[in-house]
């Protein structure tokens, strides 16, 4: 599972990159503003980096999408090569194997709810993202785009076309031969005997007038625009691809093999597969426990108002140690292990994302600043008790050997703090003025020390708000 | 692409002909009626290198011609799509140049020709880089890659370009004299 997180940002990347626009509708639908679902796939792709194989209904129904609908999508994307299906026909009970199968797998999203009832045999589809195809599709993808560019910018591969101004008579080059003319230096149309000039071609060709130098240049700066947005749109993908080469694709293997695998490591208790698919297995006769999970990235997601790949690069946080107040408080019920599982993406991810990819919008800057801030709240805040630590201690010594000394440095040391700290400061004065030794002193130092930081965290409050 | 094929010919042969020496005149008419020309299938037939096979001659009713059904092996030239080639260039004008490697003829056109070259034209038109290092006239000889072909039943023209890398000239005559 490790090495699954650089190819589902992979996935998600591409899916930004390349399937954001893409509308799944059929031909016959009317295309209303309403039943716009661009930007369907995304979401479809996204929900497919959280699991591995998983049956399409469930897929559809934790999406709140119409089956029918999602079908099309994954149709759509099997012919991408992006994923992989399986059909099959199954009784409940066989459904009930990949039900176990899912949840040994941890993958946590197989919420299913497979009535004992059924026993007829129904055909059930599933699907899966095939990473290795995924990495070679996309590299060629983007290769194809590159070539195409780079040898329309060159010319390369375009029979020139020349055209008749006169008689509008077009010619390719392949005529060239019976084209020359031997009184000068141009090609001559057969009919009129007009020169011809060449034809500017493809990306350009709206602007078919003149075929000349100047269109030829608004067409290489065209073209050469095209290109330089590509390459910098494409930057953040070609950099996963970069990281991901090396790495072992991620292997479901086939339907049948998955299951196999899953249950089988349940089986020998690997610790891999967590407490809750011991619960599925405890109840292997009735529905196996859905995950709690999936609730909860959604409360996370409603809570930052974030995109989908912000919530879910934010729920998964064991990078949270340090972390931040805000992100407890909104995944308040995330269980252990679902923290230790997808553990120490989020905060590297999230960051990174927040600065190349592009369509991360304001939540994740946002997110990013909050914990920017934070950090270097505490920060501050360490350096600063550390401060006090170090002149309390030297405090310490100065009142040993001068009590006068000493209070004149408290003294100033209560200057220092805000109004609130004023009466603390004036009680532990006059708390040092009665008892002289110099335990006594310590005694209520430490008396003093505790509401001081109090007060501190009263400050942060203060700030925050 | 050259190309060693068995082809098979009906050949005709007139009666003149008919004597010790058939055979003879048989694959002698046949190199004389072959090489050189285009089938759009096989390109041109460059040689004729060997009779396999002759069949039964038939003699034809009123005229006394024989046919004779011939299987002969031959080399062929069949220019490709993106095959590189070598080519003299023969003719240099504003459009670009035409230059020919063997039967084929090939235009490259001058939206193929690099953009630093330029057309320069007077009593030996041709295309000279701006350093004048490099140039194209009459009787050059070029690299060039093959971007398209029209095959004819008779001819086969092609497209070319040298606007790529290690196309352009091989060897310039005006550097040589």
């Amino acid at each position: 599972m490790g090495s699954l997180e650089p190819f589902n940002r992979l996935v998600k990347l591409a899916a930004r990159a390349f399937y954001d626009d893409i509308s799944m509708k059929g031909d016959n639908q009317p295309k209303t503003s309403r039943g716009d679902n661009r930007g369907m796939a995304v979401v479809v792709l996204d929900a497919l980096t959280r699991r591995q194989w998983v049956r399409e209904e469930d897929l559809a129904k934790s999406l709140k999408l119409h089956s029918k609908q999602l079908r099309r999508i994954l149709r759509f994307f099997e012919e991408e090569k992006l994923v992989t299906r399986d059909h099959r026909k199954e009784s409940a009970k066989g459904a009930k194997i990949y039900s176990a199968a899912a949840a040994a797998a941890g993958d946590g999203q197989s919420g299913t709810k497979e009535g004992e009832e059924k026993v007829k045999l129904h055909t059930h589809s599933y699907c899966c993202l095939d990473y290795a195809q995924i990495c070679d599709v996309v590299r060629y993808r983007i290769h194809r785009m590159k070539k195409t560019l780079k040898d329309e910018l060159d010319s390369r591969n375009t029979v020139q076309h020349y055209i008749c101004p006169n008689c509008k008579k077009r010619y390719s080059a392949f005529d060239a031969l019976q084209l020359v003319s031997y009184t000068d230096e141009y090609f001559h149309c057969e009919n009129c005997n007009g020169e011809l000039v060449a034809e500017s071609d493809k990306l350009a060709s709206e602007e078919m007038g003149d075929g000349d130098d100047n269109a030829r240049k608004r067409r290489r700066e065209k073209l050469n625009d095209m290109q330089q947005r590509i390459d910098e749109q494409l930057k953040p993908l070609q950099a996963q691809l970069k990281r991901v080469k090396d790495l072992p694709a991620p292997e479901f293997g086939s339907l049948q093999s998955w299951e196999r695998l899953n249950i089988g490591a349940f089986a020998h208790g690997d610790p891999s597969a967590a407490d809750s698919s011991r619960n599925a297995q405890g109840q292997y006769n009735g529905t196996p426990m859905p995950y709690l999970g999936e609730t909860k990235v959604e409360v996370a997601l409603s809570g930052s108002g974030a995109k989908e790949e912000g919530a879910e690069s934010g729920t998964d946080g064991t990078v949270m140690k340090v972390l931040p107040p805000w992100m407890v408080r909104e995944g308040m019920n995330i269980t252990k292990e679902q923290r230790g599982e997808t553990s120490n993406t989020t905060k590297g991810d999230e960051k990174s994302e927040g600065k190349d990819e592009k369509k991360q919008d304001s939540k994740g800057d946002e997110k990013s600043i909050q914990d920017e801030y934070i950090k270097a709240y505490y920060e501050a805040l360490k350096k600063r008790q550390e401060e006090e630590d170090a002149k309390r201690m030297q405090e310490e010594g100065h009142t040993l050997s001068s009590e006068s000394h000493a209070k004149r440095l408290l003294g100033t040391k209560t200057k220092r703090e805000d109004g609130d700290v004023e009466d603390e400061g004036v009680e532990w004065e006059e708390e040092q003025l009665a008892g002289n030794t110099a335990e006594t002193y310590k005694f209520v130092d430490l008396n003093a020390e505790a509401p001081e930081s109090g007060d501190e965290e009263d400050d942060i409050d203060w700030e925050e708000g | 692409m050259f190309f060693h094929i068995v082809l098979e010919r009906n050949m005709q042969l007139h009666p003149r002909h008919f004597g010790p020496h058939l055979r003879d005149k048989l694959v002698a008419k046949l190199m004389k009626d072959v090489e050189g020309t285009c089938s759009g299938r096989h390109g041109f037939v460059v040689a004729i290198t060997g009779v396999e096979d002759i069949g039964k001659g038939l003699i034809r009713e009123g005229t006394g011609f024989v046919t004779f059904p011939v299987k002969y092996q031959c080399v062929v030239f069949r220019p490709f799509k993106g095959e590189i080639l070598e080519a003299v260039v023969t003719m240099v004008n504003k459009m670009g140049f035409f230059a020919e490697a063997g039967p084929v003829q090939i235009f490259v056109s001058n939206h193929l020709i690099p953009d630093d070259m330029e057309f320069q034209s007077g009593d030996v038109p041709n295309y000279t880089t701006s350093d004048g290092s490099v140039k194209i006239q009459k009787e050059s000889e070029v690299r060039l890659k093959i971007i398209g072909t029209r095959v004819d039943a008779t001819e086969i023209f092609c497209i070319g370009t040298i606007k790529d890398d290690f196309l352009g000239v091989i060897s310039d005559p005006g550097a040589a004299v």
